[in-house]
């Protein structure tokens, strides 16, 4: 990282650096401090809430603005800058765009699992009066996908088809029912091969692999990545004091947005190509465009309309998008493609259906010496996000507790089911879920409270993972504070009747991915914003931020108010064309609001600094001496004096019109450099802690969710009205995956609930009432202390319910979703066991603290005051995970202790014992074998 | 659908058109207010009468298959599937889209309530909802939170998780009730205070201490 900038843009007036407070200039810690700088300055403390370890005190009630404090629109709950478009009806999404002479465009999808297009024949297509133009993948053969180094999907099926539903043709006709008429005429000659749908089979040798990797594909398997990371010292393993381990199986699920994926295409009468498509990440379409149309990105503009609801299964360049484009070349007229819910099913990118192994144990100190997790996950058809879910699956749990080893074996398989992909909180939930049951289960066998143990295990606020993430703010403990005492856990845990449970589940995740997926880090930044500022006062905002509901529009405008002290409904954000809009990485990795409004900030301040000088020349005051105030600009010491915000604007753009300032965010420098070292790196981390209660019904096995405490730690609530609804609506998804949602797959691989009525998305009725709680950090990266609130609050929602499945009839169940029939069949064989005839008779699980139960508290108390220190800044000694089992984190580990590894790759003498997905490590890469290719 | 057979060329014969698409012969009701007059097939489905002819796209699309609750309008005042509507059924009658709820900038109370308590968050389910609770409040101006939640059954959200809705919703009962007042639209003219003037300007931020 040698040549490595700091942050891109950063010039002369830099105001900060000598470290004194600037009069006018909000008291947020410069945008990107975290590589050069990655405390917090002990100033800042005015700002932290005494909670966690400042001197601010918290404001009486919720979330109360204090403008002397909080200045103009950063905390204040406001309605989404967007919400008057979407509640008249005036929000455009895809389906809304309707142009001139427009025509409909469909898809033909593959009938068979697996199959060889071995001829096509269109001609009765093209004949059928009313059809303006087919195409097939023969005229689209440049290969695209979301990653550069897994590029395997094309516009519609080349070779072979990889699963029901994958695209083989389409048309474009004047009509909807003449381009379905359209369908029914290809004739198509097929030789079908043989699918693999059990993911267990995907890691064994097959005839005819369902991609084709050259020399890195792994033997003749469908293995699409294996992934193997070892830290610390696994001696500690071998004896343990305590232990759990489980297996589990976890369905795959649906993102379920309420909008079907639609797009328009046009060729303008210039040869350039606009493309309105509701996407989370229009960047990567518009890459994907160009390779797949072949023509310069810049012949391409990529129209976000607005997106109705992505969660992940809208970030994908999708191959309908291609069709449009092919079509509409071809028919020289615009041509719109809906998908019906059934086909949102085909081209799926939920999350993957898992079969996860967790091990762990704990030591006499009850200090976590180990978490082994092997998670072998079916990807469908294509890679996807994959190669990142692969990771992600294991690295993002190893935080937010303190671990003596982590050992993690991982693969995904391509199978011949729609692909797998990107959902709210990627790759973290599965393993997240099976980590923290796990710990519920060891504080059982401990004889300890399950938070308690928790609390004894935290890592610090600015701390170092085992794998190498630097964790900056860190609200895990006050989060699990929080819940604790506002779910009344010590009276209700282990307490309540048969039937009734609680439990507890945490959560970790990630605020925007550290490296982009396309680009050097080197040349480009994550985020750019640019700020134009005309005579009449409105702030224009261009910013290539994909808002997909979750308020990243609002956000941005919501910083650039505050920073220029302007009312939010003078600025203006322009976010929807690729044409106008600085480019942006898109809407995942819960980025967007960290990276665009900490561009947003610098471009912002630059555009004040420009108002500032002018001010100077009218007034003669310099501005380290002005103060930017509510559409004034005046002397501190005499408010009397000063000039109007108009007037400033119009003298500083006497000589060159329109005021214009650009901003940009590029994470800092961190992590590693073992294999794998990005995946998982952030520039902050997000916590949280849920405590959920539930009621089973121990005759029919019907559990329902009745109440949820969700504590996160947003670092600090731009807009809590935004970060309320993002907790809530993360409940109400992570109620759906752990209770009803599940993408259903027969014994003939066949998806069959492939619409909203038979994949059981939550009804109102279902969802429990959730107690929002928002914990304030005060991250030193984020922008005015913000971190992502979009999904890390949907991890702890499913350990907390299943842990309160167990507290409520004393079953540990690991299949999910816990539909009736399977906590039925756990509580069968859980009467079997113990001899019972009536269900009714079910002892529930008590708990009896025992001695190790002092020996936690005394901890926890004692770290309590050391992460208050930490989070204060008085204490800035380093630390790294291995300080708590007394290691020095001023040296390297391996250096102090025989047999600490840091591995990706395993031992020979480790490959015997390998989990389940770690047996793609007995295959050997193509280039290894001397195979061909 | 169909496709060709597996292994096997499909032998092309003479074709016959699989969905029979009947001459459009008029259709009027009155949308919101204003007599429709359009052509459209008599098995015209509602929801594509609307959205294609009639021009409402606030009318939402979310399954056809009447399980999202998205294109959901009122009927006589009845909140009802524009997707599983014959356009034929309800020839001549009073349909209310989204659109039809607010004058312009001049939001409606639900409309309001949705922006300002987060019962919105997307969007594409918003109409639907709207709609939806809009023919409660027209027949019950204070529903509890469970007729609430009762009323609005049929509609699917999937970022919210409803809590924000039904808060809305009885924000919007509150107003409709005259307990609290409507915002002023903000359309209506109001002057631009740019003070240059000394008149107590507020402290900055950061100042109080």
């Amino acid at each position: 990282m040698g040549s490595y900038k700091q942050q891109p843009g950063s010039d002369a007036s830099e105001i900060r650096r000598d470290g004194k407070r600037v009069a006018g200039k909000q008291s947020f810690p410069p945008p990107g401090s975290g590589g050069s700088e990655p405390r917090m300055r002990p100033r800042d403390l005015d700002y932290i809430p005494e909670t966690v370890g400042g001197r601010e005190p918290k404001p009486a009630g919720d979330h109360i603005h204090d403008r002397a404090r909080t200045g103009t629109s950063v905390g204040k709950a406001m309605p989404l800058v967007d919400s008057n478009a979407k509640v008249t009806g005036q929000a455009w999404y895809g389906d809304d765009v309707r142009l001139q002479g427009e025509l409909i465009g469909k898809i033909l999808r593959s009938p068979h699992h697996y199959a060889r297009i071995k001829s096509i024949d269109t001609s009765r297509v093209e004949a059928l009066p009313g059809v303006i133009a087919v195409a097939t993948g023969q005229d689209a053969p440049n290969r695209f996908g979301v990653l550069p180094v897994t590029k395997d999907e094309h516009a519609m099926a080349v070779e072979k088809v990889r699963h029901v539903g994958d695209l083989v043709a389409c048309v474009a006709a004047i009509d909807e029912a003449t381009a379905i008429e359209a369908l029914s005429l290809f004739d198509i000659e097929w030789e079908e091969l043989e699918p693999v749908f059990d993911p267990k089979l995907g890691l064994e040798d097959h005839d005819e692999p369902i991609h084709w990797r050259g020399k890195y594909h792994l033997a003749r398997t469908n293995v699409q990545k294996r992934v193997f990371q070892e830290f610390g010292d696994r001696s500690l393993v071998n004896s343990p004091h305590a232990s759990s381990h489980g297996t589990w199986t976890m369905s795959g699920v649906h993102h379920g947005f309420t909008e079907p994926h639609a797009v328009v295409a046009h060729w303008d009468p210039n040869g350039r190509l606009q493309l309105y498509t509701p996407q989370q990440v229009p960047h990567y379409t518009h890459r994907a465009l160009s390779t797949v149309l072949d023509v310069p990105m810049h012949q391409i503009n990529v129209v976000r309309t607005f997106v109705g609801g992505g969660f992940g299964g809208k970030s994908d360049p999708f191959p309908h998008e291609m069709c449009a484009a092919l079509l509409a070349r071809k028919a020289g007229k615009p041509v719109r493609i809906t998908f019906d819910r059934e086909e949102v099913y085909w081209i799926n990118r939920g999350r993957h259906p898992s079969h996860i192994d967790v091990k762990m144990t704990a030591d006499t100190d009850g200090r976590i010496s180990s978490f082994d997790i092997d998670a072998l996950i079916d990807g469908g058809g294509f890679a996807s996000f994959g190669h990142v879910t692969s990771y992600y699956n294991g690295v993002l749990a190893t935080a937010p507790y303190e671990l003596g080893s982590f050992h993690y074996t991982g693969a995904r398989v391509w199978t011949n089911k729609p692909a797998s992909g990107a959902m709210r909180g990627h790759g973290a939930v599965n393993t997240r879920c099976a980590v923290e049951v796990g710990l519920d289960e060891m504080a059982e066998s401990m004889a300890v409270d399950p938070i308690d143990l928790r609390l004894a295990n935290l890592l610090p606020p600015h701390s170092r993972t085992i794998s190498g993430f630097r964790i900056t703010s860190n609200g895990m403990r006050e989060a699990l504070e929080r819940v604790r005492e506002g779910s009344n856990w010590s009276e209700k845990f282990r307490q309540l009747p048969l039937g009734k449970g609680i439990g507890i589940g945490c959560g970790f995740f990630i605020s925007g991915s550290g490296l982009p997926i396309h680009w050097d880090p080197k040349n480009f930044p994550h985020a750019t914003v640019h700020i134009q500022v005309d005579m009449d006062g409105g702030v224009t905002v261009h910013t290539g931020a994909a808002d997909i509901g979750q308020g990243s529009t609002t956000a941005v405008a919501q910083v650039v108010s505050e920073v220029l002290a302007l009312p939010v409904d003078m600025i203006h954000v322009r976010s929807h064309e690729s044409d106008t809009s600085p480019v942006d990485l898109g809407s995942y990795s819960s980025r967007v609001t960290f990276m665009n409004a900490n561009a947003a900030i610098r471009a912002a301040i630059d555009v004040r600094d420009q108002l500032l000088k002018a001010a100077w020349e009218m007034l003669g005051y310099h501005p380290n001496v002005l103060v930017l105030n509510d559409r004034r600009i005046y002397y501190k010491h005499d408010p009397s004096i000063g000039v109007s915000y108009l007037q400033a604007l119009h003298k500083a753009q006497e000589d060159t019109g329109a005021l214009i300032a650009r901003g940009a965010y590029r994470s800092p420098p961190m992590g590693g450099v073992h294999k794998g070292a990005a995946a998982g790196l952030a520039p902050a981390y997000s916590f949280s802690a849920y405590v959920a209660e539930v009621d089973v019904d121990v005759e029919t096995g019907r559990v329902s969710c009745t109440n949820v405490w969700a504590a996160h730690d947003c670092g600090k609530a731009l807009n809590p009205l935004a970060v309320k609804g993002q907790i809530i609506g993360s409940c109400h998804m992570g109620l759906g995956q752990v209770l009803s949602e599940k993408m259903v797959y027969g014994r003939t691989g066949h998806l069959q609930n492939a619409n909203l009525l038979e994949y059981k998305i939550p009804s109102v009725h279902e969802m429990p009432h959730v107690e929002a709680i928002i914990v304030e950090s005060s991250d030193p990266e984020g922008p005015f202390g913000a971190k992502e609130a979009g999904e890390g609050p949907l991890l702890p929602i499913l350990p907390a319910v299943v842990n309160a499945v167990y507290d409520a009839i004393g079953v540990r169940l690991r299949d999910l979703p816990l539909t009736p029939d399977v906590v039925y069949n756990g509580i069968e064989k859980h009467m079997k066991t113990l001899g019972l005839d009536d269900p009714l008779d079910l002892p529930s699980p008590r708990l009896e603290h025992g001695p190790l139960q002092a020996t936690l508290e005394a901890r926890s108390e004692a770290h309590r005051e050391r992460d208050r220190l930490r989070q204060r800044s008085e204490d800035t000694s380093a630390y790294v995970n291995g300080v708590l089992f007394g290691f020095d984190p001023n040296r390297p580990l391996a250096e102090q202790v025989e047999g600490w590894r840091e591995a990706d790759e395993p031992l020979p003498e480790q490959l015997a014992e390998l989990g389940f997905a770690g047996r793609a490590w007995l295959k050997k890469e193509q280039r290894h074998m001397g195979g061909d290719a | 659908m169909t496709y060709g057979e597996a292994g096997t060329t499909m032998v092309s014969k003479e074709h016959v058109p699989m969905i029979p698409t009947p001459k459009g012969r008029a259709w009027s009701a009155t949308v919101n207010g204003q007599p429709v007059e359009v052509l459209a097939p008599s098995n015209a489905v509602l929801l594509d009468v609307l959205r294609d002819k009639v021009g409402t796209l606030g009318v939402k699309r979310g399954c056809d298959l009447g399980t999202c609750g998205c294109c959901t309008v009122m009927i006589d005042g009845e909140p009802q599937l524009s997707c599983l509507t014959l356009a034929g059924q309800v020839e001549g009658r009073e349909i209310i889209t989204v659109e039809g709820l607010s004058d312009g900038a001049h939001l409606a109370p639900i409309q309001t309530c949705f922006a300002t308590h987060g019962g919105s968050q997307c969007g594409f389910c918003t109409p639907g909802f709207l709609v939806t609770s809009q023919a409660l409040l027209n027949t019950n101006p204070s529903p509890s939170r469970d007729e609430i939640a009762t009323a609005i059954e049929g509609n699917l959200c999937r970022c919210t998780g409803y809590q924000q809705i039904i808060d809305a919703v009885e924000a919007a009962a509150a107003m409709v009730r005259g307990e609290t007042a409507a915002p002023s639209p903000a359309s209506d003219p109001h002057h631009d205070p740019h003070p240059a003037g000394p008149e107590e300007p507020t402290m900055p931020p950061g100042h109080a201490k």
